[in-house]
């Protein structure tokens, strides 16, 4: 019969009208994020050993590493900065590093007034912490760990 | 007797509704269309020209902002071209194999709920369409969760997958699998049972068999014009050969039917996935291929069947880490060609949905 | 439980107890009622937009607007502000004057049409004896003010809208007046207080359910909501014929618009749904409150409606309306006079 696709589409309508809402109330309300989530990168300084494997895997040259070598001939890392503004968050560079030295994590809130704020330095930034001294783990571990956590 | 005109119209590219970048000049016989002429190339970023100085696996994440409605699809069809130039496509392993399957079916669902979306938009049914983005939303909540990104996901590599999945996401695709016909059910519910959309659809814009042959259209598009043509089932590529599906094919060709084939597809999708989930096998998931790889000297064309038609990526190899050219067969662009054709004689509203029925994404129109 | 007649006698008791003439009170007490509508409108408005945004949200499981008062109430009023501050722009092309007053037209028509509407017993602004008549009549200069709008702009989307516009805009003021026709024959009247007091014991949508689905589709269609929403044709046209309006302009023609609805809304109210008249003897609520109720009752049904259904294509819609809705609207004239002669007849 002509007119019971609009009753029953009616219907469907007004079922939704007393249903749980969806939207997720942002600014007070935050995202659960999954363990994998890309949102920006964290550089832990002391695990880096300058071997420009990111660099060198990114597809847009985003990162660009400054090193000098110290007196026992080893590269020490002193400038990492990454032009996040062409950034395609592919993740290549965190899948690349050997030492996990650079890993992803979860801010998200990345906009900013200009081009030029967007852009990391990572070894300026950076805050040294008791958990970098540990022994790099191996990428099952870790994500169990971000998981329990 | 009066002096009359023809009207011509802009449409685009800023126009609402031609979902992204796409201009088309509109000649007017009141509000009939005498006169369709496309104009692409505002979205165009050079992307085949940019994989010529990226190395095999830098390109990957490239393909997520081809079509950016299916970015799984697109890496699974660059990655399985280049695993057919370097000769590896038997060492995949298994279970990336079936992961692949279950990721294209599970972003085939997002790109046709986005669909039934933006075609519910186009009719003015602004209700339906938050109810195909909130499906979609939950396809993209499991890409995201395997691979870390909601719309280019870069999850595919050459010889297998980057992250594998664990006990808590195909959980999670397992409620996806229990929910999604109750709303492929409330789609045609709300939308395509209805009698306005129906008048609305049914008979606007047809693509005859032939016509659609001589466009050379693919892909759910071909589909509905009658064309039994489907790559999962043809030329299997992947474990596509293992499963049980139907190809739902429609005669008519009209907007009513490109709409119906879809919803069709989702029901179809939502089989292939519980069928693959049931049987994924434990292992490894990527093959041993080397850090930098370095394809022979050859060229390949190596097609599958994405959410809108085939794609097809055409490489060629001078034997370096850098493909010498790589050509881009993009469903959407060969499907948009039948437009100027479709438009002629409709009216201004049918054109509209007509466009919207086809299915682009301008993305991959330019390129 | 007649508060606004109370408040009217007690406001000329005490007019006239400054020593003023009766016909200078009559005339303040006008000015003062007409002002209290325009108030009414806006009023409603600050509802209707709220009940629109929520009721459609809900619908489609978002939350709405829920920042700006409790549960985003004061939504539409900062939303006013906020356009208030916007630059006037008129486009270069345009016919300047034109242009310039056809948001204005729209708004007037709108708040015109509400001076015949009896919200209770004796509360009318003015009580025509050819109150429907005048409500039919200002209904239709509305299209006027839109068709000046879609010209003026000087611009092909807005210039289609228009041109759609008076071409559904005409075609459905037949059924509408079609339809009201049969309620004057059974009320014997065009004033809508008697129309009104004539349904004390039975409302008209009983004896005239057709008429009242008839008048529900065409207003739908005459005020230009979904899913008739053809002059506006947001996925074609972009907006219609307001796509050159920004700021305090296009605010107006939203206004007008849910003027309008309100008042057509009102009228089915008046002319079917039995106006003031308390349901089931259920007196306990004063009768606006009841009038005010059935309003609301009969937007939710138009808002239902329009975030439901996708748009009709405007030939489906001419065929509709001229096929089937006048030749429907007439022989329920024809079946109503026939019933009110046998009536007659029996009743001697």
């Amino acid at each position: 019969m002509f007119g019971r696709g609009l009753i029953k589409g009616l219907g469907i309508t007004l079922g939704h009208l007393f249903e749980k809402k969806i939207t997720e109330q942002y600014p007070e309300e935050r995202p659960v994020l999954p363990a994998r989530f890309k949102g920006s990168f964290t550089l832990k300084v002391p695990k880096c050993i300058a071997c420009g494997l990111c660099a060198n895997t990114c597809p847009n040259s985003v990162i660009k590493i400054e090193s000098e070598k110290d007196e026992n001939n080893k590269k020490k890392l002193t400038g990492y900065k990454m032009m996040a503004e062409r950034c395609l968050y592919c993740g290549f560079c965190v899948e690349a590093c050997p030492t996990k030295a650079l890993m992803w994590n979860h801010d998200y809130e990345r906009a900013k007034f200009s081009r030029e704020e967007v852009n990391l330095d990572l070894f300026g930034s950076y805050v040294p912490s008791p958990e970098d001294d540990q022994p790099a783990k191996s990428a099952k571990e870790d994500e169990e760990s971000a998981q329990a956590s | 007797m009066l002096k009359t005109q023809e009207l011509t119209l802009n449409l685009g590219p800023h126009h609402p509704s031609t979902h992204g970048v796409f201009r088309c000049v509109l000649n007017l016989d009141g509000e009939y269309i005498t006169k369709a002429v496309n104009h692409t190339g505002y979205l165009h970023r050079g992307l085949e020209k940019l994989a010529e100085s990226r190395t095999y696996t830098q390109f990957i994440p490239y393909n997520g902002r081809l079509d950016y409605c299916s970015g799984m699809l697109n890496e699974l069809t660059y990655v399985t071209a280049v695993e057919k130039l370097m000769g590896i496509t038997e060492e995949i392993p298994e279970r990336a194999e079936y992961i692949r399957v279950i990721m294209s079916e599970v972003q085939r669902l997002a790109n046709h709920a986005i669909y039934f979306a933006s075609m519910a938009l186009d009719t003015a049914g602004a209700t339906a369409w938050f109810y195909g983005f909130r499906d979609r939303e939950k396809c993209l909540d499991l890409i995201e969760m395997a691979s870390g990104q909601r719309m280019m996901p870069n999850y595919m590599r050459i010889g297998g997958v980057s992250d594998d999945l664990d006990e808590n996401w195909f959980k999670l695709l397992k409620e996806l699998v229990d929910y999604m016909p109750s709303a492929v059910d409330e789609y045609e519910g709300i939308l395509t049972g209805n009698e306005i959309f129906q008048a609305r659809t049914v008979g606007v814009g047809p693509v005859s068999k032939e016509m659609a042959l001589d466009y050379g259209i693919t892909g759910p598009n071909a589909r509905a014009s009658g064309i039994d043509t489907d790559l999962r089932r043809d030329e299997p590529y992947s474990v596509y050969d293992r499963f049980k599906f139907n190809v739902p094919v429609r005669k008519n060709g009209d907007s009513f039917d490109r709409v119906m084939i879809r919803i069709d597809e989702m029901r179809e999708s939502i089989k292939i996935i519980e069928q693959a989930m049931k049987d994924v096998p434990e292992g490894p998931i990527m093959a041993k291929v080397p850090k930098v790889l370095k394809p022979p000297v050859g060229e390949v064309y190596h097609r599958i069947e994405n959410a809108k038609g085939h794609l097809g990526f055409h490489l060629v190899s001078d034997g370096s880490t850098k493909p010498y050219r790589n050509h881009i067969y993009s469903p959407c662009f060969v499907n948009l060609g039948i437009f100027p054709e479709m438009a002629e004689g409709l009216h201004l509203m049918d054109a509209v949905v007509a466009l919207a029925s086809v299915d682009i994404v301008l993305g991959e129109v330019d390129r | 439980m007649q508060i606004f007649i109370d408040l009217a006698n007690w406001l000329r008791a005490w007019i006239l107890g400054m020593g003023i003439s009766t016909t200078a009170t009559e005339l303040i007490l006008t000015a003062v009622w007409t002002l209290v509508v325009i108030l009414f409108v806006l009023i409603n408005l600050i509802v209707l937009v709220w009940i629109e945004r929520k009721s459609s949200a809900f619908m489609q499981q978002r939350r709405g607007p829920n920042r700006l008062g409790p549960a985003g109430f004061l939504q539409f009023p900062v939303d006013i502000v906020k356009v208030l501050g916007k630059e006037d722009i008129t486009p270069a092309a345009a016919d300047k004057f034109i242009y310039k007053i056809a948001s204005t037209c729209a708004f007037v028509t709108a708040i015109v049409a509400i001076a015949v509407i009896p919200f209770g017993p004796g509360m009318v602004l003015e009580n025509l004896n050819i109150g429907i008549f005048y409500f039919i009549a200002i209904g239709s200069t509305a299209t006027l003010s839109l068709l000046m709008a879609g010209i003026a702009s000087n611009n092909k989307y807005s210039f289609i809208g228009g041109m759609r516009t008076v071409a559904q805009m005409i075609s459905y003021e037949i059924p509408m007046v079609f339809s009201l026709l049969g309620v004057v024959m059974l009320a014997g009247s065009l004033n809508l207080t008697d129309i009104v007091a004539s349904q004390k014991n039975m409302w008209f949508i009983v004896p005239q359910c057709i008429a009242f689905i008839i008048y529900f589709i065409s207003t739908v269609a005459e005020t230009n909501r979904g899913p008739f929403d053809l002059a506006e044709g947001e996925q074609e046209l972009v907006a219609g014929y307001f796509v050159e309006y920004g700021g305090i302009r296009w605010a107006i023609f939203m206004i007008a618009e849910y003027g309008n609805l309100v008042a057509v809304c009102a009228i089915a109210t008046i002319m079917f749904l039995g106006g003031w008249n308390a349901p089931f003897g259920l007196t306990f609520l004063p009768p606006f409150l009841w009038f005010m109720l059935k309003v609301y009752c009969m937007i939710f049904l138009f808002m239902w409606v329009k975030w439901t259904y996708p748009r009709i294509r405007i030939d489906h819609l001419m065929h509709f309306g001229w096929k089937f809705l006048i030749p429907v609207s007439l022989a329920n004239i024809v079946v109503t006079g026939i019933g009110i002669y046998v009536y007659r007849m029996i009743t001697g």
